[in-house]
């Protein structure tokens, strides 16, 4: 039998990674969730996660290749580049608004019933990789186009999803505390978001940055894990020991401080919800 | 075992901090704290509460709004750690949530029914196996495989009640007890409810319907500003509630 006692210690994160096992029956049901109302319930299917970032790819692929005329200094080709770029930011914006609003929204269940929300945060991250990995199939076509094939290091992506799903995961619990706290908060972030794309070397190429900009640019956690990305599939950048040491300490701690922020918060805001 | 607790609640505090202003923006909070104009003040919410329930009791708790009724639901429930004090709660709880919160339109009556079900606490496999008997009592089993957008909303709320009430609780916690649906639904699920209160679990009651506290529960807890005024008997505890409330 379950018992409830309130006084019995609990070590944050650890209690929380915990319980998320333990109802990890919940879990998958949430990302099967996010996964059926988008695929099956949609006319074009699985096209649907596809569309917006290959809609947003051809429009930059015509700005910035048509338009502005640009070019990697390599000579490298600019749209398997500019794919892998779109499909990164969009697991990483999907991850982290998706989790945080499933939160921020769930207070109808959250307020009522014993579920840890970091489960839909974890869930929503989840679905977002799923979403990733499936955008992957146009991106080894755009390869094969130029003639390239993944590299034989592209399982290494699974460790780039893994930490990315990490990372989404801290970040968006965070994201839900100001989401519940401060009704303007959403605005701000969608402007934060924004900026944050600009300082991802998404659709130029780090070089063509001055030394100042560049050192800036470097210390966006997401350079660090596009670069790799880049570089074990398709073998489109170059990636460092230093990016993989960010990439890692990013996401395990970003996973750690928002769990616990959220272990401490959460009760406080569950109050006034 | 008539006498098994399950739920012990000894001396509980819930306070918080809140802004004087009721601040709710990044905006206004910068400009508050720039100007140190950030007051906060201690809000107890609940303060200096005990009880027990035993299998078989139902206890309830009334007072006016705000005194701290759904903040008790909630603190048993296990959503809001007390301050101070020490709850234990011992086996299943049942809470019977706003109709249909937990619920999704755009998946089916069925996937509907798994979803909610696991978020009050049982297993994907438990309710897989429960899907047709809940919706034959709900009578929707014609539309099992439709999505629940396309329910009307006395469809949705005899869904929710139907999978929200299709369990053995050891602890059952009512905010008001609900009567969804038309007439001949209202009684049917009005009938569940009384029922599963009467199964043998425990019940925690908190409603304004105070002819239904007195008739339903063992006994009664009046809450005046998160703490408790009178407890004992509900005809007694009642009678003290109204005679405050019309002076």
């Amino acid at each position: 039998m379950q018992v409830y006692d309130s006084s019995a210690r609990q070590i944050p994160v650890i209690s929380q990674v915990k319980s998320i096992y333990e109802n990890r029956g919940l879990l998958r049901l949430l990302v099967v969730r996010d996964l059926t109302v988008r695929y099956k319930r949609s006319v074009i299917g699985v096209w649907w996660s596809l569309l917006n970032p290959l809609f947003t790819t051809a429009v930059m692929f015509y700005v910035f290749n048509t338009v502005f005329k640009s070019k990697l200094p390599d000579g490298a080709p600019f749209l398997p580049y500019l794919l892998s770029g779109v499909l990164l930011i969009t697991l990483f914006n999907q991850g982290l608004t998706m989790g945080a609003d499933a939160i921020a929204s769930g207070a109808g269940v959250l307020t009522k019933v014993y579920v840890r929300p970091e489960i839909f945060a974890l869930s929503a991250s989840i679905s977002s990789a799923i979403n990733f990995v499936i955008g992957l199939a146009p991106l080894t076509i755009v390869l094969a186009f130029y003639h390239k094939t993944p590299t034989w290091r592209f399982p290494l992506v699974l460790v780039i999803i893994l930490c990315m799903t990490l990372f989404t995961t801290g970040l968006s619990l965070l994201l839900a505390i100001a989401y519940v706290n401060f009704d303007d908060s959403r605005s701000l972030i969608n402007i934060f978001l924004m900026a944050l794309q600009y300082m991802t070397p998404i659709f130029y190429p780090i070089s063509v940055l001055g030394p100042h900009t560049r050192e800036v640019i470097v210390l966006n956690p997401l350079t660090s894990f596009l670069d790799i990305f880049r570089h074990e599939f398709g073998n489109s950048a170059v990636s460092t020991l230093g990016n993989w040491e960010t990439m890692l300490g990013c996401s395990s701690l970003a996973f750690v401080v928002g769990f616990y922020v959220f272990s401490k918060r959460w009760p406080k805001v569950v109050a006034k919800l | 075992m008539s006498q098994e607790k399950i739920v012990e609640i000894t001396d509980i505090s819930l306070a918080y901090r809140r802004t004087r202003h009721r601040v709710s923006s990044l905006k206004q909070t910068a400009i508050d704290t720039i100007k140190r104009r950030m007051a906060y003040e201690e809000f107890y919410a609940l303060r200096g509460v005990s009880f027990d329930i035993a299998r078989g009791e139902t206890v309830s708790v009334i007072g006016r709004n705000g005194a701290g009724k759904s903040t008790m639901l909630k603190v048993i429930a296990r959503v809001l750690p007390p301050s101070t004090g020490r709850v234990i709660v011992r086996g299943h709880v049942a809470p019977m949530i706003e109709l249909g919160a937990g619920f999704n339109p755009e998946l089916t009556g069925a996937e509907n029914i798994v979803l909610y079900g696991t978020l009050l606490g049982r297993t994907p496999r438990e309710m897989r196996a429960r899907i047709e008997p809940i919706a034959d009592w709900a009578g929707l089993i014609e539309h099992l495989d439709i999505p629940v957008r396309a329910y009307s909303s006395g469809m949705t709320a005899r869904l929710a009640f139907a999978t929200a009430t299709d369990t053995t609780p050891d602890l059952l916690l009512i905010d008001e007890i609900l009567s969804v649906g038309d007439e001949d639904f209202r009684e049917k699920s009005a009938a569940r409810t009384i029922e599963l209160m009467n199964s043998g679990c425990a019940v925690l009651l908190v409603s304004h319907d105070l002819a239904t506290v007195e008739k339903m529960s063992t006994r009664a807890i009046y809450l005046e500003h998160g703490v408790p005024k009178r407890s004992g008997v509900p005809s007694e505890v009642i009678e003290a509630y109204l005679s405050d409330v019309h002076h």
